[in-house]
């Protein structure tokens, strides 16, 4: 949005790449296993590629965009890649990468459905990170949704059959209140849905009692899919019950469009301005902390690891909801990175709890004594993520909670800082046990005397699994310590900060 | 030209009869003709007619108003294309299909009454004069009950009795209203009587006479609580008959009301017609939850595909009460949107009959295995209907309620909304069995053998015009709230 | 307007509601299609009254006519067409009534609602075996 859009079809190229690999799937006979999943991951690497083409363009602030199609004057399918947008889809398109690399070594069965659909829902992100404006994004956004239904309902099993049915029950309700959200912005709106730099609704148009009704039905819509309080319960469900890379990327994607659905209602609807006036943002705030200390509270008392790990994500998620709550430059700065931060801190814990899964079958966390000297390599990278979790310099989960703080005192609400530091204990408190169990536990230490286990590097999994891992947990440091290199996330994201905080 | 679209199909289905005498197996082909040439007028005509203008053609030259006009302005003609477009796909289906409902001596009767039936929604549609709407009217409601009752067991002819005796009252209504319309006003003629209203002085009158309307059109367009002939009609009928009757019948019939109360009524439409119109919203609500409820409890997909043609009438109505341009569009798209997906929906469970002869829901877990191309079709139609991007669905959902929000209806979004999570669910539960569950022993067989061609084509050619309209609304979109704002 | 000009519309008014009645209420079909011929033949009296003048004659246009005084000729072409209408669906509900006089072998409504839902268990029962 900041200077004039060029025209460029590579937004729209970004989306229907993933269907390429869609048509292969569909079209190449199913012998040849290999050969299919190998050019699906192709098509992944080559959009994440096609993305990465855009960034120095980015970077020196211009901005893409496309007409689709369009309905009346005001309602038209847009694509437009601002550096907001662009943000996130560098970051979708890259752990999207990563995870059907590991995804060809773990699904093992109805893979044709696994990956057509793992296309189809990273195009529909992609449309939603490319949106120029509400319609578009509505329209990416609900797609992806039922898009995302047969990942969770892979296994069909019964715990899969409830947790993804729960899930379409919340989404199809939270789509149904977003729907009257998008047409209430579009009529109080004055006819128009687009992204404003600094907000395009305003109160000479439109009532203070509609504009706030209208934030509410956003924040509840959008709410779902970002795992605010009460409107979270799908996500304890649904994240031990899909396979670990559609997990990896339920935490480190999908609930990251329903947060960054409230980013583009902040920011660009509403404006700070607005918010400011409209006072709501009180409500937002204070729905975030709940959700943070409770879900840090409610992880503490699973067993599951995926579920602790799930409960983990519903916490971290509303970091980025408070952060954008703060209305402060230091706030939505580590709010917006944290969107990239989690997901990949995240999304390493849980490719780790799938290679432990798939390897040993175990799920609990008591049941995983002294496995870090089965796999070794996994476990360190799990705890190098689970410690970046906390806020262990120099990983990146401290650089998110640095500028977190530092937003709170920009707000003048130290309050913050409270929940921010117990939500911090409570994560040592939920992680660090799993490492302990992990690396100084062992099958049969009850047994005075009995030695410990000397570290296997046999057992690990193939490159396929490890990679991804390991390249996660090396950027989880990396990114912490190198903060300004361009492409990560600070180089895109202070741009943002610094025209929304002009 | 105009006047050919529609008698085109009548004489047609004169010269079908004579043709299905003499050489029976030529009976699909021929009955196709008459549609066709219609189609391809009507496509000629797209160009002639501006959004905010009609073309008029006096029968037999002589004027209003002693002549009969008809009057085809965006809106019939609208329709009269979906009309002419769902004739024919269900025609093509009917060539494989219907000897599996229809006996051998009645396929005659069946291509001659299809084809009376789009002659006479056509020329319903572009009727200019209030009688002749009648008498097509009744063109289309005799070939419904007989077509309802062509396959002869008990049950269609119970249900077509049922039919006939709820819709032959409803008939007597209406000529009762236009009698004391022509009481007040003198004239015949629709343009006319919308000057005369405004000048009549018998105000009980008309607002009887709008009522009568109102009630006779509310039985033929399943209104609740008067929609009782229409599960077991819809559902009994053979399945490209039910595509038809769900699909146009009862829309035809709402746009009827549409003509009454904007062409006719209008710009009284405000003091005369406020307290018919706001019972005819509440009525409306009542029968969107009532028949998306109703949907949810049904085992046969037939019945529930009739409960949410109930439920999407009701939609269509609340689109007409918001008395804003943009419900008007709303309602006229989702006809279009019901129309084809409902359409195809019917036509599917069509296919699951001659595949398998399965009529029940549970019957179809696992379906995709064995007919992929059915169930996709199927889900594209549901989520149409349901109202998900980028279909047309989800269009004429943006306008029914941003018509209900622009003019302060909160109830009535709320019961759109609510409707169509209802139809989420009704819809979604068919196509969870359909590709999330195993089927059962020996029901389906793993490799893909789905129907033949000729039925599949109707079928995704409907599935793809959703996506289509919804993706490319605004090649109509525009035209259409021009049209409608011309009304209000 | 008192009923001493209105007994003409009043009356058909009143056949409207006998006929209606008696279609919804009569447990006979014939009964009931009688009724609906009521309700039909009603609406074309009234049509018809709309037109009448008083010492009307008929409206034939010739030598030494008089327009004032004519009837009015649309409604009785309107009710032409209506018969017309009438004898259709008369006949088509006819023919529905045999087929299902053929299958039932009664003309009740009652009873035949009670047989068929009496077949329907028992297809349901055959085949659940």
């Amino acid at each position: 949005m900041q200077g004039k859009p060029f025209f460029s079809v590579i937004p729209l190229i970004g989306i229907l790449l993933p269907w390429v690999s869609l048509l292969i799937l569909t079209l190449m006979p199913s012998r040849s296993r290999k050969a299919r999943l190998s050019l699906c991951f192709l098509g992944s690497a080559a959009t994440f590629v096609l993305v990465l083409t855009l960034l120095p363009g980015i970077l020196d602030g211009h901005s893409y965009t496309i007409k689709i199609a369009s309905v009346v004057q005001g309602l038209e399918l847009r694509l437009t890649v601002d550096t907001l947008g662009y943000y996130f889809a560098l970051m979708l398109s890259f752990l999207w990468m990563l995870a059907t690399l590991y995804s060809i070594g773990y699904i093992d069965h109805k893979e044709n459905r696994f990956f057509i659909f793992m296309a189809l829902v990273e195009s529909f992100i992609l449309g939603c990170a490319f949106s120029g404006n509400m319609f578009t994004y509505f329209i990416f956004y609900e797609l992806m949704t039922f898009g995302s239904y047969p990942l969770i309902v892979h296994e069909e099993t019964r715990e899969a059959r409830y947790a993804a049915t729960k899930y379409l029950v919340y989404s199809i309700a939270a789509g149904a209140v977003l729907f009257f959200a998008v047409v209430g912005n579009y009529f109080w709106g004055g006819g128009q849905l687009g992204f404003g730099q600094y907000g395009s609704l305003s109160l000479d148009i439109a009532s203070r009692a509609a504009l706030t009704t209208l934030f509410f039905a956003y924040l509840a819509g959008f709410g779902v899919k970002a795992a605010i309080m009460p409107l979270h319960g799908w996500v304890p469900d649904a994240h031990p019950a899909a396979p670990s890379p559609a997990s990896a990327l339920l935490s480190g994607v999908i609930l990251k469009a329903g947060a960054f659905g409230i980013i583009r209602v902040v920011f660009n609807i509403f404006g700070i301005e607005l918010m400011r006036e409209l006072k709501v943002f009180i409500v937002m705030a204070v729905l975030a902390c709940i959700t943070i200390v409770l879900a840090s509270l409610f992880a503490l008392t699973q067993d599951n690891l995926k579920r602790r790990l799930a409960y983990s994500s519903i916490g971290q998620v509303s970091y980025i909801i408070l952060g954008i709550a703060m209305l402060t430059h230091d706030g939505g700065l580590g709010g917006l990175m944290h969107l990239t931060h989690h997901a990949i801190m995240k999304g390493c814990l849980f490719l780790c709890a799938g290679v432990i899964l798939l390897k040993t079958g175990k799920r609990n966390i008591s049941e995983m004594r002294g496995i870090g000297y089965q796999y070794p390599i996994t476990m360190i990278a799990f705890s190098v993520c689970a410690l970046a979790m906390i806020g262990t310099p120099p990983s990146v989960g401290f650089i998110s909670k640095w500028l977190l703080g530092n937003g709170a005192l920009e707000a003048g609400l130290p309050v913050y800082i409270i929940i921010l530091l117990t939500s911090a204990l409570l994560s040592a408190a939920y992680f660090l046990p799993i490492i302990y169990v992990a690396f100084f536990r062992w099958e049969g230490d009850e047994i005075e005397g009995s030695a410990r286990p000397k570290l296997s590097f046999t057992n690990e999994s193939d490159y396929r699994l490890m990679v991804p891992i390991i390249v996660l947990a090396i950027l989880v440091v990396i990114m912490g310590i190198w903060i300004t290199v361009p492409g990560f996330p600070y180089s895109l994201v202070s741009k943002v900060i610094g025209v929304i905080f002009h | 030209m105009a006047i050919f679209m529609i008698t085109l199909p009548l004489l047609g289905a004169v010269l079908v009869s004579i043709v299905g005498y003499l050489k029976p197996h030529w009976l699909p082909w021929g009955a196709l003709v008459p549609l066709l040439a219609s189609g391809v007028l009507g496509c000629m005509l797209i160009g002639r007619i501006p959004s905010d203008g009609y073309i008029s053609y006096h029968l037999g030259n002589w004027s209003v108003p002693l002549g009969i006009e008809l009057r085809v302005d965006y809106l019939a003609l609208f329709l009269m294309l979906l009309i002419c477009a769902l004739g024919l796909l269900a025609l093509i289906f009917s060539r494989r299909y219907i000897v599996k409902e229809v006996s051998a001596g009645r396929m005659t009767a069946y291509y001659v009454l299809i084809l009376l039936l789009s002659g006479g929604l056509m020329g319903f549609v572009a009727s200019g004069d209030i009688f002749n709407l009648f008498v097509f009217m009744e063109i289309v409601a005799l070939s419904s009950y007989g077509l309802v009752a062509i396959s002869a067991n008990s049950r269609a002819v119970r249900a077509a009795l049922r039919y006939l005796l709820m819709g032959a009252p409803a008939s007597i209504i209406i000529l009762l209203g236009i009698a004391l319309l022509y009481m007040a006003t003198g004239s015949l003629n629709m343009a006319e009587l919308a000057g005369r209203i405004g000048q009549s002085g018998y105000r009980e009158i008309l607002i009887a006479s709008f009522v009568l309307f109102v009630v006779g059109f509310g039985v033929k367009a399943a209104l609740f609580p008067l929609h009782l002939w229409l599960p077991d009609a819809h559902s009994i009928a053979p399945s490209p008959v039910s595509a038809l009757l769900s699909g146009l019948v009862v829309e035809v019939s709402i746009f009827g009301i549409l003509r009454i109360a904007y062409s006719v009524f209008t710009p009284h439409v405000g003091n005369l017609t406020s307290a018919t119109s706001n019972a005819l919203a509440v009525l409306a609500a009542a029968g969107v939850i009532f028949g998306g409820v109703m949907a949810l409890l049904q085992k046969d997909l037939k019945l529930m595909l009739a409960y949410s043609t109930i439920s999407h009438v009701g939609y269509i109505f609340l689109g007409l009460t918001a008395f804003n341009a943009e419900g008007l569009t709303g309602a006229m798209y989702h006809m279009l949107d019901h129309g084809l997906a409902k359409a195809c929906m019917f036509l599917c469970a069509g296919s699951f009959i001659y595949i398998k002869g399965f009529r029940r829901i549970e019957d179809l877990k696992g379906a995709w295995r064995q007919m992929p191309w059915t169930c996709f079709a199927f889900g594209l139609a549901a989520f149409s209907l349901v109202g998900i991007p980028p279909t047309a669905g989800f269009i004429s959902k943006w306008y029914l309620i941003l018509g209900n929000v622009k003019a302060g209806n909160w109830v009535y979004v709320v019961v759109l909304l609510l409707g169509s999570l209802l139809g989420a669910f009704y819809c979604f539960r068919i196509l969870y069995y359909m590709f999330f569950q195993p089927g059962k022993e020996g029901a389906w067989t793993p490799r893909p053998a789905d129907v033949p061609p000729s039925m599949l084509i109707p079928i995704w050619i409907l599935a793809v015009a959703t996506v289509f309209f919804g993706l490319f609304s605004g090649l109509v979109i525009p035209s259409l709230l021009k049209a409608a704002g011309l009304l209000i | 307007m008192n009923l001493s000009h209105n007994y003409l519309y009043a009356a058909a008014m009143l056949l409207f509601c006998i006929g209606l009645y008696n279609v919804i209420v009569r447990r006979n079909i014939v009964k009931k299609l009688i009724g609906l011929n009521i309700m039909e033949t009603s609406v074309f009296f009234f049509y018809i009254s709309l037109g009448y003048t008083r010492n009307g004659v008929a409206p034939v246009a010739g030598a030494g006519a008089d327009p004032t005084r004519m009837v009015n000729p649309v409604p009785q072409v309107l009710v032409l067409t209506g018969i017309i209408v009438a004898v259709g669906v008369t006949a088509l509900a006819l023919s529905m009534v045999i087929l299902l006089h053929r299958k039932y072998g009664t003309l009740d409504t009652d009873q035949i609602m009670r047989m068929a839902r009496q077949e329907e268990t028992q297809a349901a029962r055959e085949e659940g075996n």
